[in-house]
């Protein structure tokens, strides 16, 4: 079989993004040749894997680490189909006999989640009690739970935006939470409420938004803002709290 | 103004047993089991209350109602009819329901059928990284955390909860297709493109 041949129009446009995996990939692969999965020819469907990704200047580990995993076992098991063949012991699972295993789960996984889809289309249109109002809830006004690490996030974000200043040399103290406690509640009490990042954006220094953020950080704390962040990263609003 | 008599109810009546159980099903959040209901009506036969269950429903669908009754994860409860989906999304304004991603549907698919499993035999059986989905579906409760692998470093083992058959409309995990129903559910689909 000519594998490079097969290789078309259409299948130059798909890239690994489109695959879950590297064996969502070979499946696809199998498929497409109108292989059967117990008998596939592994060397043949090499090359046609490794094309999937050619072409790609720069690896990410974390995505692209699997498909080579994958790449690194079908090249070894070509490679291995082209020499004169060692005497195996018995009970050893030779590596073509363990990917196919895997595949044929593999493929067992993707009718499961098909049937799993299926079922998930009926029951969706199906509404329950208070549906309607979960349904409004997760698109708007879903406040996150975000861990102190997070919040940090949302800190070093704010302090990129000053990043070509000097941390260098440290003036004596200029600000001080007492004076930007006054200065925020009085902007608060002006407008009515305040957008943070906003706020921040007309500040001169990292010292002076360091200042403000653990200002802020403690009048909510204290019960004197409110703080609403509908998302991570996403403007931090800030209110008086009434009563 | 004289309002005209409220009707009164004799549960021991097989109509006052319906009506007694679409009342509790219409003010429950989550499904009823049906043994509470039983136990309440002093009903001693599965088999009776099944038939009561199902006449309740074909009433509803004779009369042309917009709500039916379903069985999931062990219990019951009221649900709108398939063919009311469009017009409620239009009402309400939604303009799609979120369905979960390849991902997380390959993820329950092997907890599912191989529970309880550890993230490291999910991630083996998918072939790439599994942390993301088994986060994503815990959040979501659809599988929950039911013990610790004897194996170094004591890895979770994960299951699939009752919001799982909720969300799947599924009365118990035995309603899943078996291996060997699911292979001949795929020959048959998988036939007819032989002849295109």
């Amino acid at each position: 079989m000519n594998t490079e041949n097969s290789i078309d129009e259409e299948s130059y446009n798909i890239r690994t993004e489109r695959f879950e995996g590297p064996l969502d990939l070979l499946l696809h692969l199998i498929k497409k040749n109108k292989m059967d999965i117990m008998e596939i020819k592994i060397s043949e469907i090499t090359s046609e894997y490794l094309y999937y990704l050619r072409d790609k200047s720069r690896i990410n580990p974390s995505r692209e680490g699997d498909f080579l995993m994958t790449a690194s076992t079908l090249i070894y098991i070509k490679s291995r189909s082209l020499l004169p063949k060692p005497e195996i012991l018995q009970d050893e699972e030779s590596p073509e006999d363990r990917l196919l295993n895997t595949l044929i789960e593999y493929d067992k996984i993707q009718k499961i989640s098909q049937v799993l889809k299926d079922m998930e289309g009926q029951t969706l249109i199906l509404w329950k009690r208070e549906e309607v109002a979960e349904k409004f809830v997760s698109k708007e006004f879903e406040l996150e739970e975000v861990s102190s690490f997070q919040l940090a996030e949302v800190f070093l974000n704010l302090v990129k935006r000053r990043e070509g200043e000097s941390f260098l040399y440290i003036d004596s103290k200029k600000y001080s939470i007492e004076k930007k406690w006054e200065e925020l509640l009085q902007l608060v009490e002006t407008d009515g409420y305040l957008d943070f990042f906003q706020y921040v954006e007309s500040l001169q220094t990292i010292e002076e938004i360091l200042v403000s953020f653990f200002c802020m950080l403690e009048m909510i704390k204290q019960r004197v803002f409110i703080g609403v962040q509908k998302k991570l990263f996403g403007p931090i609003s800030l209110w008086k709290k009434t009563g | 103004m004289n309002k005209p008599k409220e009707k009164e109810f004799n549960i021991r009546t097989e109509a006052g047993k319906m009506a007694f159980i679409e009342s509790v099903l219409f003010v429950s959040k989550d499904p009823v089991e049906p043994e509470r209901l039983m136990n309440y009506l002093k009903i001693k036969d599965v088999a009776d209350f099944e038939r009561l269950i199902v006449k309740m429903d074909d009433d509803y669908e004779r009369r042309g109602c917009g709500i039916m009754v379903q069985k999931a994860g062990g219990g019951l409860q009221l649900t709108t009819r398939p063919g009311m989906h469009e017009f409620l999304k239009e009402f309400f304004t939604i303009k799609s329901s979120s369905r979960l991603s390849v991902a997380s549907l390959e993820t329950l698919a092997i907890v599912a059928y191989r529970q309880p499993v550890t993230i490291a035999e999910i991630s083996d059986l998918r072939g790439v990284n599994s942390v993301g989905p088994v986060k994503n579906l815990l959040q979501k409760k659809l599988i929950r955390i039911t013990g610790r692998k004897r194996v170094p470093g004591l890895p979770a083992l994960y299951s699939t909860s009752r919001e799982f058959l909720l969300y799947f409309g599924l009365g118990d995990l035995s309603e899943l297709p078996s291996l060997e129903e699911l292979t001949e559910m795929f020959e048959e689909k998988e036939q007819p493109s032989l002849f295109q």
